[in-house]
């Protein structure tokens, strides 16, 4: 009996060794990258779409549910640099505003489909009355500005409803297809497009349910420009697949990338410029948030430097108030506004601006003017890992001036409703993003402001007054570059001292790529695109990659 | 015969039950589906309302009240028609199940089986052999692994075995340039993919099935029947595997036929890290895309098969043992 005993007691201690020595050794293990050999160097590896884990064979480029790809496909009127949201014209050659509510595409000559049709702007106008007639096609939104289109020749006239100048940079991102093969489609609205015919750099090669390739289409209208010859998109893309297997360009967030993906292999680079600024979505529409006072003290209360390491391990910076991402869109910047529009932690000012709006430290605690301690509830979506690490923080730094916050963090889908429908009273949230128009309009036009409870389109901290939905509506009229620009400033300025939200830090654009095969990558020094690789980001990307010499350069 | 149409009606009783569970349960979750849809495009970028209400067009989403949506449901259940898929549009149900079914079939079914009887074999012999090294190693190791979750299992094997040993593929149910079809290449292409997650299921189901076997057949070999029988001097094999293992093995038949019924289930932890495109991993995807008609599907799927499960096994109680009809 003893005996059996002491064996057991012998025979745990081994097992917890091993674990411990597993644990140990796990620490140790850097995991290196193995380019699997028989991808040539002309054919590229990328982890762009997402099996779910298979993959289906849908390119039809309107449903949302369709393979990454299908954007390397068909090809919009103009892409854009959502950095900066510079337009590159596409299949229009050109887009003129005869007025704010005429846009004039010219459509380009000796383009062909890749089944050797010729494209036409008759294309383009079937294009736009197809996403018509079916509105669940209009992912864009197309429709909302447009009246009418009609062929000019070589043009494409587009006729919208209103003076609405900003308009035409949804409408050009309209993906294109081809007429003589959708007329024949039944019901384009469940159509999968499992052989897509477009006039983009791809053709679909070889599909399986765990991996497909694109092969280049020989008689691409910038032929010249494409250098790669296939692309393997395999549906496993986790971290660790992008890390051990040798791909050449992902599309992810990595803890720590320089010691994982950087560490892996010599060529291995990456690039997190800003793609958005996370900011605090106060609601608006609920007491006390409708004071500016109390939403200046706790813009004032908030370290941003701390909050964008804590939030994205040092990898993106703190954002200005204006909304806008910083260095990319640096000539829009009003300059009367100081500090490029970032907020300095001020515990002074911030206990001033709190007292002006009736809230006191009394014995360590920030009280209301009935002596109640003021806590408030952060709402943000379960899983999203860096904003939940910028709330911490933010609690962090306001227990340190007494007030105490709560955090909710339902699923996504709960969390999109109750921000939709104003349930909440600080949410988590985004603002601004590549057109500047667009991102102040989503941001302040009482076009989309409800009541709490009803459910709004965007807009979600309801902010509306009549003053700025004016500079908007200007905004619209006028085709004046410089007029927008100026009506731009006295939006930042609206948005920097109004502070419908309180913004944080950038929220980052993950590139991961590697030089090895390909140069001509987006930098910080050459930001022509950002590194992500879904919509029209690739089209401009693949057209500047250039074959790596044998030597490395 | 009265205890066999007690049990039926039972069972229909707990069928309309769980039915009617399974079509409440989802839509008490917060958010619809559309909601889902956007708030994982809101990650790549700022999502208009037009791109919303495309969406929503785009799925359908149910109108009508609550009880004309229940009297639909009820119609889908009767026809198994389960309409269209809201996370894999336009796929429609019923498509996505028969997509996943085999694999996980495969997978879990066969990997439950086989637990069971190397499980229950080696429980007959450590209580046969109990208080020797051949009970201490197989209880100790069987009990320390199943109290591993089944994912840091799977991670564990995942990482070494995968990424830093490079033994078996790390992902999907079968190579990237494979096609699925009936060939021997292909089959045997599926067992390897299948390795690391069946390893994964065995390693951490069998200690169960030891100590149940084990358990109640110590008790069964304190009986004074294999006393007698052990004192008759019958061979040692003849009493553990004829005397004691037939009677102890009714709890852990039950607990079979149990797992044999959430088999359809899936594991969607195991398949969720291996990327292994079964029902487990399905489930999962409906649940964070908020897609009713596939959970719907699928929890009833699973639902009733673990009720005529337990059905069936209430029968064979009824046969086994003549208590139990009563």
């Amino acid at each position: 009996m003893t005996n059996s005993k002491t064996r057991r007691k012998r025979l745990s201690v081994i097992a917890g060794i091993s674990v411990v020595a597993m644990l140990i050794s796990s620490c140790s293990i850097q995991i290196k990258s193995e380019p699997d050999p028989s991808i040539p160097r002309d054919t590229m590896l990328i982890a762009a779409d997402k099996g779910s884990p298979m993959f289906e064979k849908i390119f039809n480029p309107f449903l949302f549910n369709k393979r990454v790809a299908a954007s390397y496909v068909y090809e919009p009127l103009t892409a854009v640099n959502v950095l900066d949201g510079t337009q590159t014209p596409w299949l229009a050659e050109k887009v003129t505003l005869k007025d704010a509510r005429t846009i004039d595409y010219t459509i380009r000559q000796g383009v062909t489909w890749s089944d050797g049709e010729k494209f036409t702007p008759e294309d383009v106008v079937f294009t736009f009355n197809l996403i018509k007639k079916y509105p669940t096609l209009d992912v864009k939104g197309a429709w909302q500005h447009i009246a009418s289109v009609e062929v000019d020749g070589d043009h494409v006239i587009v006729h919208l409803k209103d003076d609405d100048a900003p308009a035409a940079d949804v409408i050009s991102l309209t993906l294109i297809v081809p007429e003589h093969i959708w007329k024949d489609v039944k019901s384009p609205d469940t159509w999968r497009d499992e052989n897509p015919v477009g006039t983009g750099p791809f053709t679909v090669g070889n599909f399986s349910s765990q991996q497909y390739t694109m092969d280049k289409n020989q008689d691409y209208w910038q032929s010249d420009k494409v250098q790669i010859q296939h692309l393997v998109l395999p549906a496993a893309t986790s971290e660790l697949d992008i890390v051990t297997k040798g791909f050449d360009w992902a599309y992810s967030f990595m803890s720590n990338v320089e010691g994982t993906w950087g560490a892996a292999n010599p060529d291995n680079k990456n690039w997190f410029p800003p793609g958005g600024v996370i900011s605090l979505v106060p609601n608006l529409a609920k007491a006390p948030w409708d004071n500016v006072d109390l939403r200046k003290g706790l813009a004032l209360a908030l370290d941003r430097d701390k909050i964008a390491d804590a939030a994205t391990e040092g990898y993106m910076g703190k954002a200005g108030q204006t909304g806008l991402m910083l260095p990319n869109q640096e000539a829009e910047l009003n300059p009367e506004i100081p500090n490029d529009g970032i907020v300095k932690q001020d515990a002074d000012a911030a206990l001033a601006a709190f007292k002006k709006a009736g809230y006191t430290l009394v014995n360590g605690t920030m009280v209301d003017a009935s002596g109640k301690p003021f806590t408030f509830s952060v709402t943000t979506a379960n899983g999203y890992a860096d904003w939940l690490r910028a709330i911490q923080e933010v609690r962090k730094q306001l227990a340190a001036i007494g007030i105490d916050i709560t955090i909710k963090q339902p699923q996504p889908a709960g969390y999109q409703q109750a921000i939709q429908n104003g349930d909440y009273e600080v949410a988590m949230g985004g603002m601004g993003g590549g057109n500047v128009f667009q991102a102040y309009n989503s941001l302040l036009s009482s076009e989309f402001y409800v009541k709490n409870g009803e459910l709004a389109p965007s807009n979600f901290q309801r902010y509306s007054d009549p003053k700025t939905d004016a500079l908007l509506t200007q905004y619209k009229e006028t085709i004046d570059p410089a007029k927008q620009l100026q009506i731009s400033h006295q939006l930042q300025k609206i948005v920097y001292d109004q502070l419908p939200v309180i913004g944080l830090y950038y929220g980052g654009l993950w590139g991961l790529y590697n030089t090895s095969k390909f140069t001509g990558w987006p930098t910080a020094e050459d930001p022509y695109a950002p590194p992500q690789t879904y919509d029209s980001s690739p089209l401009l990307i693949f057209t500047k990659l250039k074959l790596a010499n044998k030597d490395g350069e | 015969m009265v205890y066999v149409l007690r049990r039926i009606g039972f069972f229909l009783l707990t069928l309309w039950a769980a039915v009617t569970l399974n079509f409440l349960l989802p839509r008490m979750m917060p958010g619809s589906p559309t909601d889902a849809a956007i708030a994982k495009l809101a990650q790549n970028g700022p999502v208009t309302d037009a791109t919303r209400k495309a969406i929503e067009a785009q799925l359908g989403v149910p109108d009508g009240n609550i009880l004309e949506q229940y009297f639909g449901y009820l119609h889908q259940v009767l026809t198994l028609d389960f309409g269209v898929s809201y996370t894999f549009y336009p796929q429609s149900v019923s498509e996505m199940i028969w997509q996943a079914f085999p694999y996980t079939i495969v997978l879990v079914g066969f990997v439950t089986i086989i637990a069971f009887i190397l499980g229950t074999l080696i429980g007959v012999l450590t209580a046969w052999k109990r208080n020797t090294w051949l009970d201490a190693l197989p209880t100790l190791s069987g009990s320390f692994a199943s109290t591993f979750p089944y994912f840091w299992t799977a991670l564990l094997l995942l990482f070494f075995a995968g990424y830093v040993l490079h033994l078996f593929p790390t992902s999907g149910a079968f190579g990237p340039t494979a096609t699925p079809a009936f060939t021997w290449d292909f089959f045997m292409d599926v067992l390897y993919h299948a390795a690391l997650p069946a390893l994964t299921i065995l390693i951490t189901s069998l200690g169960g099935w030891i100590i149940g076997m084990r358990n109640a057949m110590i008790n069964t070999l304190g009986d004074d029947y294999v006393t007698f029988a052990e004192a008759n001097g019958l061979k040692g094999r003849t009493v553990a595997i004829r005397y004691a293992a037939r009677n102890a093995i009714l709890p852990n038949l039950t607990g079979f036929g149990l797992a044999l019924g959430g088999v359809v289930g899936g594991s969607v932890l195991v398949e969720q890290v291996f990327g292994y495109p079964g029902i487990g991993y399905l489930l999962f995807n409906a649940v964070i895309g908020q897609d009713y008609p596939l959970m719907q599907a699928l929890f009833l799927m699973i639902t009733v098969s673990v009720l005529i499960a337990n059905f069936l096994v209430d029968i064979m109680y009824g046969v086994l043992d003549p208590r139990t009809r009563r």
